[in-house]
């Protein structure tokens, strides 16, 4: 009932966005309809009993939610509110602040869509429109030449892609196996490769994963601010929520080489992902980037699930499904958290060129400290929401490696390893995006003149931001609940408490870490006593610290560029104009090209237009020539008739 | 009672830490034919920058102003979650080892971003030094830790120190590894030579030092506290998980004591005989030490996990 009542608002709030100079009342139409959607998602999440329709393999539609649903519908709405509210002032002054208001809520009512789902029809209707959409908005918002081209590898790729999942489905429902795991299983081996593998293509496309990723740090950055974090907070998980319902809800067995692979595109994913953020010089690019080495993190802790299930240890794979849930969850959080901030500093600065910024803490303190803890969140420092997650991934992937077989156990530790270079290389990104964009002076004028965001943005991005905090805080009140989510596990797998609560660790008692560190912080900071003395210059060897002195992103990414020289292939190109032994002028310019689109994309546009090219000479536009071709065709399906090899 | 005995020793720990670095400092110029300062320099030190008033750089703000102390905090709690002599206080804050190496990362964000804040190019080259080493660095460091996890069965570090008292762990090939892996831990973590020079004034060489050049008074006693705080949760942990030691609390902190003291000697040796690296080369060191843990993974399982 509830629910019905959200989708009401929520299409309605779409039509009155639509209005003239009723964007305000239909976009909090639409918040008000999302949060009564989250709420319905939360009570089933919690009371655990399914709702409206089963799972169903025929394609008369269907809808309804269980527990799964209703987490992700959750994500959705903590994630949809605070954008929404975001979205008013920041839509206000924006371009064709009607149709994206509008295409906003045909958006979340696609996403919602999908997650009701029952039958396979709806669902890939859903999914269609859930990668439409969004295109649309982008269009809508901003139609230049390099946008126009970043949407049409969106949807060319995510479309190509997306083929797998209209074989997983329609296969799955083929056998009659969709919500019914003991179909598949009957039907054999052959039949669930070809869904799995169909499945983790086409969701995966979707999700993000490398070597599948590369519409996604295209697309994302282009979409207007609230967009972009819904499309990166919500649209890629639910990408995932497709993979976890096919992967370990239908499939009817888990492979061992399914949770293996699933560990190897994670570690590609997280490492890839993570990598290229780092030599990103927009911050939204970045931030895009970013979004695939999250979803690598989650894709770990899935495929750390599956191993477990598949060696029969029931209580990790939960906990290890557990932790991907929750860093479903966070990662929703704060990344809608950063693009918003981003979309905030775009506003105030008029760019988001890392070297341009600087010194915005001073100047937005609301934005700059929301953004701050969104960054530490990220970068998985504790005590936040970000920490709590990684942690219970990294437990998930440790205690993998402690038991046989050799192989599984040796996947564990690379894979360990693999996720504690990925934490670190993300300290790396963060500490440079902080001190780029908040600390320090600015660098530039424009910046220099930056004034806080208006009320509207400031409370979207501050309540992400206290969510980071408080999930961070007590993330054992809500693990439990997620772990016990997983397919066959029990229903109290760990014991609810504050802190996380995890057998073989020494535990994580989030609230007591984050007292203590508060405490003592407080305390050295008293101790330490006032300051007396004025401020003094910063020492750069007596110059005076001019922005053209400053370090810039390529330099503080230098030492891991040069170590990585072999992976990540910069290019740099010098010219220096000497005239009589003077030098006139310098260019510099240097750029990281992106592995996969140089091995993987390129080659394959290559023999895409070659084959075209050769296609083209079928299609010469002479009327007489297509005559030839239908009598071909005719003369041909005689004589098979003749020889008896049709009917 | 014994639990409050070992949180006081805990806390002992925080005084004693300065110590370590001291004695490593003063064991080396004995080494090398100086005399040396004494090993209770670093207190006279930090007893020097207590009376000392604290200088902001300019356009710096609370980031800046807040590192030290976030950075001490940090710390404080590391020094809280290592057991002596495998028992740790009644802290209600766990001993996890993976929560260990959370705070560890959160300490070195706090002093990096404050390196932006004073927008010092030295500070800035120590920090990016710093967090690239990390990433080699905390791999390797969460290896080993897997390596020291598998006869325990968990990370809780006061299962770990148990499991790897006695005699018998040293007849297992992952342990060896173990301790090689930990070994480098050890040189990175403190940043000691090879890999970094602690006594370096030339700013261009700087990795650790580098993000404290601006500070100064109660703030560089805080970060200078710091340095030696890690020098005892390292070497704490090294001597405990990859040193031979008894089971049981009183031996137990007796031969702490003396795994202590040959890590301090084996410090000032290998800084004696051994030049500092090229940074770039120290990613390749930490690599090895990686693979050698994952082969002791390899054997530990492959041996059935006894």
């Amino acid at each position: 009932m509830v629910a019905l009542a959200g989708v009401a608002a929520l299409a309605l709030g779409g039509l009155v966005a639509a209005w003239p100079g009723r964007l305000g009342i239909g976009l909090a139409a639409q918040a008000v309809g999302r949060a009564l959607l989250g709420a319905s998602g939360a009570a089933v999440l919690v009371g655990g009993d399914a709702v409206g329709a089963p799972f169903r393999s025929d394609i008369a539609p269907a809808v309804g939610l269980d527990a799964l649903s209703g987490f992700f519908l959750l994500v959705l709405a903590i994630t949809a509110v605070p954008a929404l509210v975001f979205a008013r002032p920041y839509l206000g002054v924006g371009p064709a602040p009607r149709a994206v208001g509008s295409l906003t809520a045909a958006f979340l009512l696609a996403l919602t869509g999908l997650l009701a789902a029952r039958d396979v029809t709806t669902f890939l209707a859903f999914w269609e429109l859930m990668t439409l959409v969004p295109a649309a908005a982008i269009i809508a918002a901003r139609r230049d030449a390099p946008v126009r081209s970043a949407v049409f590898a969106y949807l060319a790729i995510t479309h190509l892609g997306g083929a797998g999942v209209w074989i997983a489905l329609l296969a799955l429902a083929d056998h009659g196996a969709i919500g019914d795991p003991a179909a598949l299983a009957q039907a054999g081996g052959g039949a669930q490769t070809l869904v799995a593998v169909a499945a983790l293509v086409g969701f995966g496309t979707k999700a993000g994963l490398v070597p599948l990723h590369s519409w996604l740090p295209r697309a994302h950055p282009v979409a207007p601010a609230h967009l972009s974090a819904l499309m990166s907070g919500v649209m890629i998980k639910v990408a995932l929520y497709g993979l976890i319902r096919v992967e370990f809800e239908w499939l009817g067995a888990t492979p061992r080489w399914l949770g293996i692979t699933l560990l190897a595109v994670g570690l590609l994913s997280a490492l890839g992902g993570v990598l290229w953020a780092l030599v990103q010089h927009d911050l939204k690019r970045l931030l895009a980037f970013h979004s695939i080495e999250n979803v690598g993190i989650i894709a770990l802790g899935l495929g750390a699930s599956l191993l477990f299930a598949s060696a029969g240890a029931r209580e990790f794979a939960a906990i290890a499904f557990g932790a991907a849930l929750l860093h479903v969850a966070n990662h929703a959080i704060f990344k809608a958290l950063l693009f918003m901030g981003a979309g905030a500093f775009e506003r105030a600065v008029g760019a988001l060129e890392l070297d341009r910024l600087g010194g915005l803490l001073r100047r937005m303190p609301w934005t700059g400290g929301a953004f701050l803890v969104g960054s530490m969140a990220i970068a998985g420092l504790p005590p936040l929401n970000g920490f709590a997650s990684e942690w219970l991934t990294l437990q998930s992937l440790l205690h993998l490696a402690l038991d046989a077989p050799v192989g599984v156990a040796l996947a564990g530790a690379v894979a360990l390893a693999g996720l504690a270079a990925t934490a670190a290389l993300a300290l790396l990104c963060f500490v440079k995006v902080v001190g780029l964009v908040l600390l320090g002076a600015p660098r530039r004028p424009e910046t220099a003149a930056a004034v806080e965001a208006p009320a509207g943005m400031r409370a979207g991005m501050v309540a992400l931001a206290a969510l980071c905090v408080v999930i961070g805080l007590v993330p054992g009140l809500l693990v439990p609940t997620l772990a016990g989510l997983a397919p066959g596990a029990s229903d109290e797998v760990l014991a609810r408490h504050a802190g996380l609560d995890v057998p073989g660790t020494g535990s994580l008692p989030a609230l007591g870490l984050a007292v203590a560190l508060l405490v003592l912080t407080a305390a050295l900071i008293r101790v330490r006593g006032s300051r007396r003395a004025a401020p003094a210059p910063t020492w750069a060897c007596g110059q005076p610290v001019t922005p053209a002195l400053n370090w810039t992103s390529a330099g503080f990414t230098k030492p891991l560029r040069l170590v990585l020289e072999a992976v990540l292939r910069p290019r740099r190109e010098l010219e220096v104009v000497e005239q009589g032994g003077l030098v006139q002028s310098v260019t510099y310019a240097s750029e990281v090209p992106s592995l996969a689109d140089a091995v993987l994309y390129e080659p394959a546009i290559r023999t895409g237009l070659r084959g075209a090219a050769f296609a083209r000479r079928l299609q010469t536009g002479n009327v007489r020539t297509y005559a030839l071709y239908l009598l071909a065709l005719v003369l041909g399906l005689l004589a098979l008739v003749r020889t008896g090899a049709l009917g | 009672m014994s639990s409050v005995a070992a949180g006081a020793l805990q806390v002992t720990g925080v005084a004693l830490a300065p110590l370590l670095p001291g004695a490593i400092q003063s064991a080396k110029a004995r080494l090398q034919g100086r005399r040396g300062a004494s090993p209770l320099q670093p207190y006279r030190v930090l007893g020097r920058l207590w009376r000392k008033s604290t200088v902001d750089p300019e356009g710096t703000g609370i980031v800046y102003r807040a590192a030290p102390a976030l950075a001490g905090a940090c710390l404080l709690l590391a020094i809280a979650l290592v057991p002596l002599g495998g028992r740790s206080g009644d802290w209600s804050l766990g001993n996890d080892a993976l929560v260990l190496v959370g705070l560890l990362a959160l300490a070195r964000f706090a002093v990096t971003a404050a390196a932006w804040d004073t927008s010092n190019g030295f500070a800035l080259m120590g920090a990016a030094r710093d967090l690239t080493l990390a990433v080699f660095g905390e791999a390797l460091l969460l290896l080993a830790l897997l390596v020291a996890a598998l006869p325990a069965r968990s990370t809780d570090l006061v299962a770990m120190t148990g499991a790897a008292a006695g005699t018998g762990i040293w007849g297992e090939p992952a342990h060896w590894c173990g301790a090689l892996a930990f070994a480098l831990v050890v040189l990175v973590e403190t940043g000691r030579q090879p890999v970094d020079n602690p006594d370096t004034h030339l700013e261009l060489t700087m990795i650790h030092e580098g993000p404290l050049l601006e500070y100064a008074g109660r703030d560089l006693a805080y970060l200078h506290w710091v340095a030696a705080a890690r020098h005892w949760v390292i070497l704490t942990l090294a001597a405990q998980l990859f040193l031979p030691h008894p089971l049981g609390f009183a031996g137990g902190v007796a031969t702490l004591a003396g795994g202590l003291v040959a890590l301090c000697a084996a410090l000032a040796v290998t800084e004696t005989f051994q030049a500092k690296m090229r940074i770039l080369r120290v990613p390749s060191l930490l690599t090895i030490g990686s693979l050698v843990a994952l082969v002791g993974v390899g054997s530990w399982v492959a041996g059935g996990g006894s």
